[in-house]
């Protein structure tokens, strides 16, 4: 006669310390759950609830400008820090773990219109409409920790006046050149008090300019023109223009992906380009209702945050048509600059209102030191809900924002408008004879031309 | 040759000027007057016919030669085909260059061999050629430069008036002429000609003065080679055109550029998780590091740090660290002494185990047999000795026999065993039939010994049981002899049949009868066999004593089947009688009966265990042996079968009475196989194998016929008619899913007293929208999937519950249904899957660590075999490369 026992050997139900968990067996044996699937449905929708009801993402206001804030600079090198610039001519730097201003740069007599710093994070470059470019030096980071936070203004190192009013500045990666816009686009160096290198295509004022983190010496402009220019400071020369419908009122570089960008423009929408393909958009991010003002992508380079003119701070993937994160409070005026922080963490929007905000990236995510149980946990329910997304009930519920109304009514209206427009467009199509009217996608309707 | 070589040359300028012809036309630009040229020669073959003839009197070697050289001579003598002239001029002074520049087809050294000799040929031509040499050329230069203007003019008057240009040439040649110069001609003061022409001062001309004297034709060389050498600069584009051009070829460069970040871009696209930050040190990561760094702000940390680093404290620490190591100190020779001691102890056991090992490794039988007999002596002659050793191995013995008792090792209940008895016991040779009676008696042996032991009271039986095998021998021919005895006892005895009593019932006797005389025919085959196997025993027995395994083999044989055959005999007998009767038992049954009582009472049977065991093992061999009837039911009842020293005693087994009395199943069982037994074995045994296959399979009876497949039908649903009732089940659906409109009712009220309703009906507005409503009934009936498929119901209602779990269409980056489905087919979740697995299905699509910076990309230069193992890799193993390869790529990023 055979007895069959159930062995176990000693050594597997041992724990080596008191404090071990005892060890579980379990038979992943499929048959045996055959309602897995369900279970893991409710588990997503759950997950989906919870993250609304924990969706907190505005964390504070920093306030002590006197006027809007006209641009942002965040450090490169250091975390905590973020600059600021307003149309009086002011100049701070925060410290977001404290959400004080840590010191002022006065100088400027008119609005900063730009700012900017080095990637070593030691010198700041602000410009302004009094035609002045001025280079300050960072303060310590220790500054943050000390407490006498009286009277903490700096002096500029150096002040470069020149011809024209600027309207952007902006470093380069791991270099020491840095470019205006204004007039023309300026190429600086550091130590010089007149630009190295100045480029002039086309009449109109640039409004502003970025470098390519991942390709140094290569950087975009937007102009007033309509236009978006991209130079390259190797062979010293512009290379391509295209020109599109409306302006565009920035732009900023993956910093993943050195061969794209993507543009804010005034027409509500945000157009991805390839440099290498300009003659269209490799995708159109549609969702403000007014203009888009500022742009900046994550570190990460899969998603960019955008404000708009519309008071809205938005949140995009990097390939996506539409936002997946909407910000907005009451107070929140037109936003004109934001930033995504160098941990890809946070996000900064400095609004009309005089206030710069400090927002989550992932509006539901917990701050503070995760346990790797609880880690896992938060994993596996972004997993199940990335799965079943799809679903209507899970999307609804992911999708479902609240909206001022405001916003609310006019994206009706563009909605409507756009329908209307597309109906009319097909009626004439179906009325004319086939193949005399095509239609355009998106991608390329904007564009007006890529100039040589 | 010189001709020749000219005429070449001469075509091989024509081609060219075509070539270059064809290039400007496109760029419409600064060369037009070659245009006319070329236009010009196209006029050449038109020469007036007559004017050939005269040119062909005058040279008839040229004439022949072609028409160019026609050209190039009458320029020298006809002043007339002057126009003519500076074609072949002009070509002379280079003003041709730029085409020959634009001529890429001829290969250049083709040219450059030739024309520097050709040129200088024509010069010496023309300088020998006449005296006013120099005139002659800057005429000729002149006409070059005012060529175009002349052509157009030439060609207008020929138009207008219709003779041929050579008329009209000559006539404005004379007239430039004409026009006189103030001073006289040199390098210094060009012609007029020249100044005005739109052409510059060419070299030629500047060199034409200096004909002729010292280092002439050294400075015409050089100039010559300068111009073949020289590339003419083009005239600079305009700004725009440049800057444009300047752009583009930066923007081709940096569009190439900035492609080599596509391999790195594409790889972070596909990987299912990007790492950032992945070895970016966040702190001290031991408590060792954490503490080293440690210093002491608070008062009390720095109480505390004072006391600790005290220098008092730390020189007692250290003073008293030394105390404690002399006190270890122990001497040289002890250390010696005790290093030796453990060296040879080591050594002692090393050889002990060698020689261990050896002895395990004798295989030899004789050697283990005389060992072991040596053991048992000693063990004797201890046992003897020592009561403490007799004690000891006592217990031992004890221990043995309670395995024995637990395990049955002896019993042949091993594999080895029991797969010799399945193939039969006979199919065996002796050697192996040997070693399972050895086994066999082992086991009796020690399973004796319980008796023995337990029963201190042992009978004179237990001896004659214990002595060897010789004796055993014997008694096993005794035994047969006895029980031969026994049988024709039970032969010859003519049992009584009851008078009286149930048992005196007519089908009493007769069941009694039968079973006799079965019984009497079951004695007589045992007899047969006892007399065989009494032959072959004392076959056996001659043989000698000396191999005792086969002796015992012999003896166990004998004693197997005989006793076996007894017992089988008997259980019929007893058992009948067990059961038929109640009173009139025969005496055997009482006597058997009555060692029953006194095997419970007393323990008679202290030698019934050998047998008793002896008879189990045959019980086996029989069944499988020799089984004349394979009943298992005799199996079940068990019954023992004592061989007593000196009578026959049959008894039934403990097991027997008690178990009956106790209702155990295995009684029942033997009751039931009694009860069958009554009627005969082999009708039981038939019977109950049809019991069994009547439970298995409910066999039907043959005469039974098999109704074809719709007669059963029929029968099975003779009362409800289906389609009728799946007809109605689906009107009922429909009904519900589409509603029948509801009849239009009299109006209450309206016209009631008038009757008006009665008389005119119902409002017509009522019935046509009653009609209407049917209609679209009808309509959304025939709509229906399942209108045209008779037995089917397709319900068009849509599952609001099920909807909530359907997407509408597929959703983006999906292809196909399928993969759809395929990517939420596997559960993720850490109770249907192991845990190494979790941390893969559940990764986030980016990994980074908040607090830490993010670099942008950094170029990291892909290897070619990287590369190409990618794309040989596939599916899982390729993502896993990649995801390692994003994170290896963002180690460097942070590094």
């Amino acid at each position: 006669m055979k007895v069959k026992v159930i062995s176990r050997s000693t050594d597997e139900f041992t724990r080596e310390r008191s404090q071990d968990l005892q060890r579980v067996f379990r038979n992943f044996d499929p048959s045996l759950r055959s309602q897995e699937k369900a279970v893991e449905y409710v588990r997503a929708l759950n997950a989906a609830k919870l993250d609304k009801i924990f969706a907190r993402p505005f964390i504070g206001a920093m306030d002590g400008h006197r006027d809007s804030i006209k641009c942002m600079a965040k450090n490169p090198n250091y975390l905590k820090a973020i600059f600021s610039g307003s149309d009086d001519g002011d100049i701070r730097l925060w410290d977001l773990a404290s959400r004080r201003t840590l010191c002022q740069f006065p100088g400027h007599q008119g609005a900063v219109q730009g700012l900017t710093v080095s990637t070593d994070g030691s010198i700041l470059v602000s410009c302004g409409s009094d035609c002045t470019v001025r280079l300050w030096n960072v303060p310590d980071a220790n500054l943050a920790d000390s407490d006498n936070l009286s009277d903490n203004s700096a002096k500029p190192v150096a002040v470069y006046v020149w011809k024209n009013a600027f309207r952007a500045v902006d470093h380069q990666w791991d270099g020491d050149l840095f470019a205006t816009a204004g007039a023309q686009v300026d190429i600086w160096n550091h130590n010089r008090s007149q630009p190295v290198n100045t480029f002039d295509w086309g009449a109109d004022t640039t409004i502003s300019v970025r470098f390519n983190p991942g390709e140094p010496n290569i950087l975009a402009t937007s102009a007033n023109d309509r236009s978006i220019t991209l130079y390259d400071l190797r062979m010293s020369s512009p290379a391509r223009k295209v020109i599109m419908r409306t302006k565009t009122n920035s732009i900023a570089w993956n910093p993943m992906e050195p061969m794209n960008f993507t543009a804010a423009n005034e027409d509500c929408n945000c157009y991805s380009y390839d440099a290498r393909k300009l003659e269209e958009a490799k995708c159109v991010h549609k969702d403000h209702v007014s203009a888009v003002m500022d742009i900046d992508f994550s570190p990460t380079g899969r998603e960019f945050v955008t404000g708009s003119y519309d008071r809205t701070v938005r949140i995009f993937q990097y390939n996506g048509g539409h936002s997946r994160e909407i910000y907005h409070t009451k107070r929140m005026q037109r936003v004109f600059c934001v930033k995504y922080s160098c941990d890809a963490s946070y996000v900064i929007s400095g609004s009309d209102d005089t206030n710069l905000r400090l927002w989550k990236a992932k509006a539901s995510e917990q701050l503070g030191v995760v346990l790797p149980r609880e880690r896992k946990k938060h994993e596996y329910l972004e997993a199940v809900k990335n799965r079943y997304k799809h679903l209507p009930e899970v999307k609804r519920i992911v999708r479902h924002r609240h909206l001022p109304r405001p916003v609310y009514k006019a994206a009706n209206l563009r909605r409507t408008m756009i329908e209307a427009e597309r109906r009319k467009e097909q009626r004439r199509k179906a009325h004319s004879a086939p193949g005399s009217i095509v239609t355009e996608p998106v991608r390329k309707r904007r564009i007006i031309k890529e100039v040589e | 040759m010189a001709v020749k070589k000219r005429k070449e040359r001469a075509f091989g300028g024509e081609s060219g000027n075509s070539k270059k012809f064809k290039k400007y036309s496109n760029s419409k630009g600064p060369m037009k007057k070659n245009k006319n040229d070329t236009r010009k020669k196209g006029k050449g073959p038109r020469l007036p016919s007559a004017l050939r003839t005269e040119l062909d009197r005058l040279d008839p070697k040229i004439a022949s030669d072609s028409d160019d050289g026609i050209d190039l001579d009458v320029g020298n003598d006809v002043y007339e085909y002057e126009e003519e002239v500076p074609q072949e001029e002009s070509r002379k002074n280079r003003r041709f260059d730029p085409v020959e520049n634009y001529d890429y087809e001829l290969p250049e050294d083709f040219e450059d061999e030739n024309v520097p000799s050709d040129d200088e040929d024509d010069d010496g031509d023309f300088g020998v050629g006449g005296n006013k040499g120099s005139r002659n050329d800057d005429v000729d230069a002149s006409d070059g430069d005012e060529e175009e203007d002349d052509e157009r003019h030439l060609r207008m008057l020929q138009g207008v008036t219709g003779m041929s240009t050579d008329a009209f040439g000559g006539k404005k040649k004379r007239n430039s002429v004409v026009i006189s110069e103030a001073h006289p001609e040199s390098e210094y003061n060009p012609t007029r000609d020249v100044l005005e022409g739109d052409s510059h001062i060419t070299l030629q001309d500047l060199l034409d003065p200096i004909q002729g004297k010292a280092g002439y034709s050294k400075l015409r060389k050089r100039v010559q080679h300068m111009d073949r050498k020289s590339t003419s600069v083009q005239a600079p584009l305009p700004k725009v055109d440049r800057e444009k051009l300047e752009r583009m070829a930066v923007y081709e460069h940096s569009k190439k550029d900035i492609t080599k970040w596509e391999h790195l871009v594409k790889r972070n696209r596909e990987a299912p998780t990007v790492f950032f930050g992945g070895d970016v040190d966040l702190g001290f990561s031991t408590v060792g590091a954490i503490a080293s760094e440690f210093e002491p702000r608070t008062e009390f940390e720095k109480k505390i740090a004072s006391l600790v680093y005290d220098d008092k404290v730390m020189e007692a620490h250290k003073a008293d660290g030394s105390k404690l190591l002399e006190l270890n100190k122990i001497s040289e020779e002890d250390y010696m002494k005790h290093r030796d001691h453990v060296a040879k102890m080591r050594s002692l056991l090393f050889r002990h185990e060698m020689k261990q090992k050896r002895i395990k490794k004798i295989k030899s039988k004789t050697y283990h047999r005389l060992k072991n007999k040596d053991k048992l002596k000693v063990e004797s002659a201890e046992m003897l000795m020592d009561p403490e050793a007799a004690k000891e191995q006592a217990r031992k013995q004890e221990f043995k026999r309670a395995e024995e008792r637990l395990t049955l090792k002896h019993k042949n209940k091993s594999k080895w065993a029991r797969r010799i008895l399945e193939r039969g016991l006979n199919a065996q040779d002796e050697g192996t039939r040997a070693a399972l009676a050895e086994q066999l008696h082992q086991h009796a042996l020690l399973t004796r010994k319980i008796n023995t032991v337990k029963d201190s009271s042992s009978s004179s039986d237990s001896s004659s049981d214990d002595d060897d095998e010789g004796s055993n021998e014997d008694r096993a021919s005794e035994l047969l002899e006895k029980a031969k005895e026994k049988t024709l006892k039970v032969l010859e005895d003519d049992e009584e049949l009851p008078n009286s009593g149930v048992l005196s019932l007519p089908f009493m006797v007769r069941g009694l009868k039968k079973r006799r005389e079965e019984a009497i025919e079951e004695a007589k085959l045992a007899l047969q066999e006892y007399e065989q196997l009494e032959g072959t025993n004392d076959a056996e027995n001659s043989k000698p004593a000396t191999a005792s395994g086969r002796r015992v083999f012999g003896r166990a044989n004998n004693e197997v089947p005989d006793s076996n055959k007894k017992t089988k005999t008997d259980n019929k007998m007893k058992m009948d009688n067990y059961y038929g009767n109640s009173d009139s038992e025969d005496d055997l049954e009482a006597k058997a009966n009555v060692n029953i009582e006194g095997c419970k009472r007393n323990d008679v049977e202290k030698d019934v265990g050998p047998n008793y065991d002896r008879k189990e093992a045959a019980d086996v061999s029989i069944f499988k042996n020799f089984d004349d009837n394979g009943d298992p039911g005799s199996k079940t009842t068990y019954e023992v079968a004592i061989f007593a020293s000196d009578s026959w005693r049959k008894m039934k087994s403990e097991n027997g009475v008690d178990k009956n009395a106790k209702k155990l199943q295995q009684v029942k069982e033997a009751i039931v196989h009694n009860k069958d037994m009554e009627e005969g074995e082999e009708d039981s045994d038939s019977e109950r194998e049809q019991m069994v296959d009547g439970i298995l399979s409910s066999a039907p009876k043959e005469s039974y016929e098999l109704p074809s497949q719709s007669e059963l039908i029929r029968h099975a649903f003779a009362g409800d008619d289906v389609e009728e009732e799946f007809e109605k089940d689906k009107q009922e659906i429909l009904n519900e899913e589409n509603p029948e409109p509801d009849k239009p009712v009299l109006l209450p009220g309206w016209g009631q007293w008038t009757h008006v309703q009665q008389k005119k009906g119902l409002p017509w507005w009522m019935l046509k929208e009653h009609e209407d409503a049917k209609r679209k009934r009808e309509e959304s009936l025939k709509k229906r999937k399942d209108a045209q498929l008779k037995h089917v119901i397709i319900s068009e209602k849509v599952d609001k519950k099920a909807e909530k779990l359907q997407t509408k269409s597929l959703p983006y980056p999906f292809t196909s249904k399928e993969l759809f489905e395929q990517s939420m087919r596997m559960p993720i979740g850490s109770e249907s899957n192991p845990e190494t697995a979790i941390r893969s299905l559940n990764r986030p699509e980016v990994v980074k660590k908040p607090g830490v910076i993010i670099k942008p990309i950094k170029f990291v230069e892909m290897h070619h075999h990287e590369k190409s193992e990618d794309y040989k890799r596939s599916g899982q193993k390729q993502k896993k490369n990649k995801s390692k390869g994003a994170s290896g790529k963002n180690k460097k990023q942070s590094n």
